[in-house]
């Protein structure tokens, strides 16, 4: 059920209130910093800082661990015995969550449930509220009304918040779970209307569009052996720094881990598609086995193969590949001079 | 909770030394109710493990019909090749699966069926011959044409003694120039110079083909002269896997997984895709 529009005010203190109770209550609470989404420890953390730029990493790795178990053994002799792990289904509270981050647990889920689900994803993500905060400020590498988010969209919030000026919010319960998470702070909340909110959101100055993603999407699906992949392979390092900070990029590896003779773990652990040894089979043989290949490959799953099974782009433009690749490739400049020639 | 990534465990009932470099394992589940209830079709695959080394992706080469045991065949080539190689009669490993689709045995009834392997493509297609043949009144013509580098490299020597010693179906074994021996009284010479030699009419014929990459390259133009149809020949991709699931990423070609979409393929399948396998 949708509750969008039930929109009230809350004052920055009592928000902080609120942070103080969940903090108390034992549940975890992640805000953004510099770097990452951070578990807050005491309410003077918070930086409710709508002209932040995206932390460096986002928070897809408390509902995809960057490494986690999947099974322990024990091996003696003559037997094998396997040991099941359990997901600890805390509470997570997201508050502060850039809209480019918040619409990825969405993206992710279509991957993680097509067929099999990973409960591993799902009990995390059941798990989590997300509190999204409308974003003003944008840099160079930011693209996401490219891809059909914007700064201001509430998309994948279970409640989202518009500053309306230094001390108070708008504060849109968009969501069950949202109102479930609210329901017992009422108080806090003072009645309010969309006109404020939609005074400061209309003046939200909005990265420009750069691309049209369906036409990006043409555009892959006739251009397979394009030389511009040789182009940007030959820049590219392999480093996969991309992939992990990127906060819809899913490939994992699976691996198992001795502790000793008789004991060990099988770890299901991030991977990334430039690594050059990620498709390589035993024999030597392997499909993407030059870079401009998994170059290739990376731009083709976000913005066509992931398109055509799951129908949304794997992407929200939050710019994170491209604001920290050591050698400056640019996504969003790769596919919107897609159709520039070389 | 459903863990999606936990095997099955099963214990190695038999070992069998099919070649220097290739093993057959035949395997119970432990439990038996999962012994049970593990079914599949010909074609699909699981994950295989090595605890302490990890798991590997082979394809079953038992056929469905027959469950008393579940059999999978690899050559040692990587880490968990090597490790599964080390375990013995007795041993336990894991198994996940099945998965992956299958051979369309029922749309294939009433036809004559071309059996081509090569290699260690040998096992997906006992498979689907052993399922057969345990149903041989539903098809026509069987012919199995099978290739392997030398003498020492044929694998499934007992199975073939028993295609061979059959009057119902007309098997066909070739090996590699230079791989033959003194006592070698089979076919000499390269797998695609043999079908030509020896394929039936292609008239009501599918293919089912699998084998070294080289193999199906030069196996496709001679099956196109024979008037085979592309539609009409059934092969598997072995892109490298982990999850088996669809999720971890690397087995995909263009939006087809292979681990989900195949890996069985028609030919005229796998020319659609882009050429990244």
């Amino acid at each position: 059920m949708n509750f969008k529009m039930d929109e009230k005010i809350i004052s920055k203190e009592d928000l902080l209130k609120i942070c103080q109770d969940v903090i108390a209550k034992g549940h975890t609470l992640l805000t953004p910093g510099m770097n990452e989404y951070f578990p807050v420890k005491d309410i003077s953390q918070i930086n409710l800082n709508s002209s932040a730029l995206p932390a460096k990493t986002s928070y897809k790795s408390y509902v995809f661990p960057r490494s986690e178990p999947v099974l322990y053994y024990k091996r003696s002799k003559d037997d094998v015995q396997l040991i099941d792990v359990n997901v600890d289904g805390k509470n997570i509270i997201i508050l502060g969550a850039k809209p480019c981050d918040t619409n990825s647990i969405s993206i992710m889920r279509h991957l993680f449930n097509w067929d099999y689900s990973d409960e591993f994803f799902n009990l995390r993500e059941k798990h989590f509220i997300i509190i999204g905060l409308m974003c003003s400020h944008y840099d160079e590498y930011c693209f996401c009304t490219s891809v059909g988010s914007s700064p201001v969209s509430d998309k994948g919030s279970d409640i989202f918040l518009i500053p309306l000026d230094e001390n108070n919010f708008a504060l849109r319960i968009i969501t069950e779970k949202g109102k479930e998470f609210i329901e017992p702070y009422a108080e806090y909340l003072k009645p309010g209307d969309e006109t404020r909110s939609k005074q400061v959101t209309e003046n939200v100055k909005l990265p420009e569009v750069v691309f049209d993603s369906k036409e990006v999407y043409e555009w892959l699906g006739e251009n397979f052996e394009s030389p511009k992949w040789e182009g940007i392979g030959n820049l590219c390092l392999s480093c996969a720094q991309c992939a992990f900070v990127c906060p819809v990029c899913h490939c994992f590896d699976i691996v198992d881990e001795d502790y000793s003779y008789s004991e060990g773990r099988r770890m299901k652990n991030w991977d990334g598609c430039q690594f050059g040894n990620f498709t390589l089979h035993a024999s030597g043989h392997n499909p993407r086995d030059i870079q401009s290949k998994r170059y290739r490959q990376r731009v083709n799953h976000k913005f066509r193969y992931y398109v055509d099974k799951f129908g949304e782009i794997l992407c929200t433009g939050c710019g994170r590949c491209s604001r920290g690749c050591p050698v400056s490739i640019d996504i969003k400049e790769i596919v919107s001079n897609c159709k520039e020639s070389v | 909770m459903n863990n999606i990534y936990m095997p099955h465990l099963a214990e190695i009932k038999e070992v069998i030394d099919e070649s220097p470099d290739t093993r057959t394992f035949r395997l119970k589940f432990k439990d038996s109710d999962t012994a049970e209830r593990f079914d599949f079709k010909a074609g699909q695959f699981a994950e295989y493990s090595a605890f302490g080394d990890g798991e590997s992706t082979f394809c079953i080469a038992s056929s469905p019909t027959r469950k008393d045991f579940l059999e999978c065949s690899f050559k040692v080539y990587g880490k968990v090749t090597q490790a599964l190689h080390r375990l013995n009669k007795g041993d336990t490993i894991g198994i996940r699966g099945p998965y992956g689709n299958w051979f369309p045995l029922d749309e294939l009834k009433g036809k004559n069926l071309l059996f081509i392997a090569g290699g260690i493509g040998i096992a997906p297609v006992r498979c689907v011959i052993d399922n057969v043949l345990d149903m041989r009144n539903e098809f026509k013509d069987l012919t199995i044409i099978c290739g392997a580098r030398s003498v020492s490299d044929l694998i499934y020597k007992q199975e073939i003694k028993e295609w061979k010693a059959r009057t119902d179906i007309k098997t066909i074994i070739t090996v590699d120039p230079g791989g033959e021996n003194a006592s070698w009284d089979g076919e000499v010479g390269f797998v695609p110079a043999v079908i030509e030699k020896t394929a039936p009419p292609s008239d009501n014929t599918a293919v089912i083909l699998c084998g070294p990459p080289v193999m199906i390259k030069f196996t496709m133009p001679v099956l196109t002269k024979l008037g085979f149809k592309d539609e009409d020949v059934y092969t598997t991709l072995e892109n490298r896997m982990k999850c088996g699931l669809g999720k971890c990423g690397r087995c995909n070609i263009g939006n087809v997984y292979v681990c989900k979409d195949g890996p069985v393929f028609t030919y005229a399948q796998i020319k659609r895709l882009p050429q990244e396998f």
